[in-house]
């Protein structure tokens, strides 16, 4: 019985244990803590255009008297408002204006959302604006069922 | 010849190969090598040290006290399935029972550590009720308590402290924690009769306001949008503002309390990792 | 009595025979080997390559620098893996296989024109592993964006079995089945949502085609009911939507784009796998 345990553990191990060790690895910071799953906003004003200036002042009001307290409606990450931010961000307010009313349009659609999207480890459905900006080398696409992490 | 001088030879007889011996161990020095580079925290090739040892012990002398040192090479590098793997290599190596109850021990704390607690849990129960083990009660509820304390029930860590007379440090320490616990259902449970008073439960005031205030708002819109008989507007402004901010004031409520427990069990998380000094996972 | 020197040599030459067994030189250079063979055949690619590095003889050996060669191969460190092909004399019997070991790496690390012209300048016609060496090379233009040659010669290399699959890959790199952005977004200007239902996105299209259409119903019913604010806010925003869900159709189309070719590189990839990217299997291990 014994021997057949050792077997199945060696068996197991070569594959294994092998792959852990095909890298160098030291010491781990091992932390007692839990992680915080829960999403935190960007309140910041850093590395912003004038013309993102007034959209993030915007959104920071709307986060804060609005998103903060009508609980979590956004089935993506990032979420629509930050997906706005980062759009206008990346591109100018025309275009990042219309990647948020296309983004905002595809919010409404709930029909099988996990066979469209990969998801993040909090559970929302991943949607990067990198897919949206018109530049295809910059798309990287990313299978559903897919866990992204961040 | 006297009866002295004899002694003396004989002596001498004796020792000469204990003497050889003991000089010439190589494999007693491979495996302190491997126990200088684990001193020195150089996991990776304090293993390759201990495999090789382990390669070439024909008569399988170090075969348990190797696999243990690999078992906690692993678990410094924080590879903690192979380290289970080595421990449990360890435990079946084992010959004497205080070795298989030091593996097993083993085998519960990396699991604490990485908070698969159902399996440390199931490991500490088989122990409680193997006769072998009945003089270490105090131990396995030691541990039991650190398992309680990593899978979030502080409640129950702190009776399971209360068991042990030596663990009182630790007894005081999550009981503090477990007073010190908002209650979740009863900060959600208040929302739902007053909006916004689960978020001030939890001690954030002005979140909790708004969050009132926009309930009163639209609540207020809405009975009058159906007092004037206007029943499309009513079911409209209900279910896309009234009931979203009314279901948003719940989930906050939820989310502050679990936040701030986070925050409460984080920090004496972080003190026992780091000021408390008795044995840790 | 004297001193029984006799029995004190005896004992002394019986300990020494005992005490070998204790003693062992772990360094040796027959016990390194030793304990490098082990650690390749257990897979722990990196300790074993380590190992055999140690080794005196290492930079003659060819046997060695050949496994360790595959150890960094295996183990995804392709350029090391390639500096050990490399060193492999062309006297030896590795020669052939270290070739074709170093283009593989080579394949792996995405260095096709690299591996391309190592090919050219390095398989003969006469190379015993020429053919296979001419499959990988081949193969590299089903991944690469140049020119694909015609597609009889492409299939020249490939055995019977695999032409089948090789053939279905050169059609689909010669002709992608993409789809294109400009219609997609010509046909949700013309009707909304159509762009996403043509890209395969159904259900965004119908989403698109609703959002739109209400709030462009909302627009026009306030206008007709003379809210005139109301209809114009309602009015830009079905503006907004109709732009976003042109816009988002282009992207829709590119994003499938992206998706197939997605799904047609893992295909190949699961093809060169299983086909070990035509390099034999070494029995080191048996």
């Amino acid at each position: 019985m014994i021997k057949i345990v050792l077997i199945i553990i060696s068996l197991f191990t070569i594959t294994a244990i092998a792959q852990t060790d095909w890298v160098k690895w030291g010491k781990a910071e091992i932390s007692y803590e839990k992680k915080d799953l829960i999403r935190h906003k960007d309140y910041s004003y850093h590395d912003i255009s004038i013309s993102g200036l007034a959209v993030k002042t915007l959104a920071n009001a709307y986060w804060f008297f609005v998103s903060d307290l009508d609980g979590d409606n956004c089935p993506f990450s990032p979420t629509c408002s930050s997906f706005l931010l980062q759009s206008v961000k990346e591109t100018n307010i025309v275009q990042g204006t219309l990647m948020f009313f296309d983004r905002f349009t595809r919010d409404y659609n709930f029909i099988e959302r996990y066979n469209r999207y990969p998801r993040v480890e909090d559970g929302h459905y991943y949607d990067p604006i990198s897919l949206y900006t018109l530049n295809v080398k910059k798309i990287n696409y990313i299978p559903p069922s897919t866990v992204v992490k961040q | 010849m006297n009866f002295v001088t004899k002694i003396q030879h004989i002596t001498f007889i004796l020792v000469i190969p204990f003497f050889l011996l003991w000089a010439q161990d190589s494999f007693k020095e491979q495996f302190q090598l491997a126990k200088n580079f684990y001193a020195k925290e150089n996991y990776f090739d304090a293993i390759t040290e201990l495999k090789r040892l382990l390669f070439f012990d024909n008569e399988e002398k170090y075969l348990f006290e190797a696999n243990d040192l690999v078992g906690q090479c692993y678990k410094q590098g924080g590879k903690f399935s192979d380290a289970i793997r080595y421990f449990t290599l360890a435990e079946i190596n084992a010959k004497y029972p205080e070795r298989i109850y030091k593996e097993k021990i083993e085998i519960v704390r990396v699991n604490i550590l990485r908070r698969t607690t159902q399996s440390a849990f199931r490991i500490l129960n088989s122990l409680e009720t193997d006769n072998r083990f009945k003089d270490k009660i105090d131990d396995i509820n030691y541990w039991r308590g650190w398992a309680y304390i990593f899978s979030d029930d502080w409640e129950n860590a702190a009776a399971t402290f209360a068991k042990i007379d030596s663990a009182y440090q630790l007894q005081k320490l999550t009981e503090k924690v477990n007073n010190e616990l908002y209650s979740v259902g009863f900060a959600k449970a208040i929302s739902y009769i007053i909006p916004g008073a689960g978020q001030i439960y939890t001690g954030e005031y002005l979140s909790g306001f708004i969050s009132l205030g926009w309930n009163v708002l639209w609540g207020y819109y809405t009975v009058k949008a159906f007092a004037a008989d206007r029943i499309f507007d009513g079911v409209m402004i209900a279910n896309f503002l009234f009931l979203r901010f009314y279901r948003g004031n719940l989930q906050n409520a939820e989310n502050f309390a679990e936040e701030k427990n986070l925050e409460i069990s984080n920090e004496a998380l972080r003190y026992l990792q780091n000021e408390y000094d008795g044995l840790k996972p | 009595m004297k001193f029984p020197i006799y029995l004190c040599v005896l004992e002394l030459f019986a300990s020494i025979l005992l005490a070998q067994e204790k003693q062992i030189d772990f360094n040796s250079e027959k016990n390194i080997k030793k304990f490098a063979d082990y650690l390749f055949c257990d897979k722990d690619y990196l300790r074993a390559a380590e190992e055999y590095q140690k080794l005196n003889g290492y930079e003659g050996n060819d046997t060695i620098i050949f496994k360790t060669g595959l150890s960094y191969l295996f183990i995804g460190d392709y350029s090391t893996s390639i500096d050990n092909f490399s060193n492999i004399s062309s006297l030896s019997p590795f020669y052939e296989n270290s070739k074709l070991e170093r283009m593989k790496a080579q394949f792996l690390m995405n260095d096709y024109f690299g591996m391309r012209s190592f090919y050219n300048n390095n398989f003969p016609e006469d190379d015993s592993l020429s053919d296979r060496a001419n499959r990988l090379f081949t193969f590299s233009y089903l991944i690469t964006e140049d020119r694909l040659p015609q597609k009889e010669k492409f299939l020249l290399p490939f055995n019977s079995i695999e032409k089948e699959k090789i053939s279905s890959f050169y059609d689909w790199k010669n002709d992608p089945p993409y789809k294109s952005s400009a219609l997609a977004g010509i046909l949700s200007a013309i009707v909304p949502g159509s762009g996403k239902i043509y890209t395969g996105d159904i259900s965004d299209g119908i989403f698109s085609f609703l959002v739109t259409g209400v709030f462009t119903f909302l627009a026009y019913d306030n206008f007709r009911a003379g809210h005139d604010t109301r209809a114009w806010i309602f009015t830009g925003l079905a503006a907004f939507f109709y732009g976003g869900n042109v816009y988002g159709s282009i992207a829709a189309a590119q994003i499938y784009n992206a998706k197939i070719t997605f799904e047609f590189n893992k295909g190949l990839n699961v093809f060169l796998e299983s086909n070990n990217y035509f390099v034999p299997v070494y029995e080191f291990c048996n």
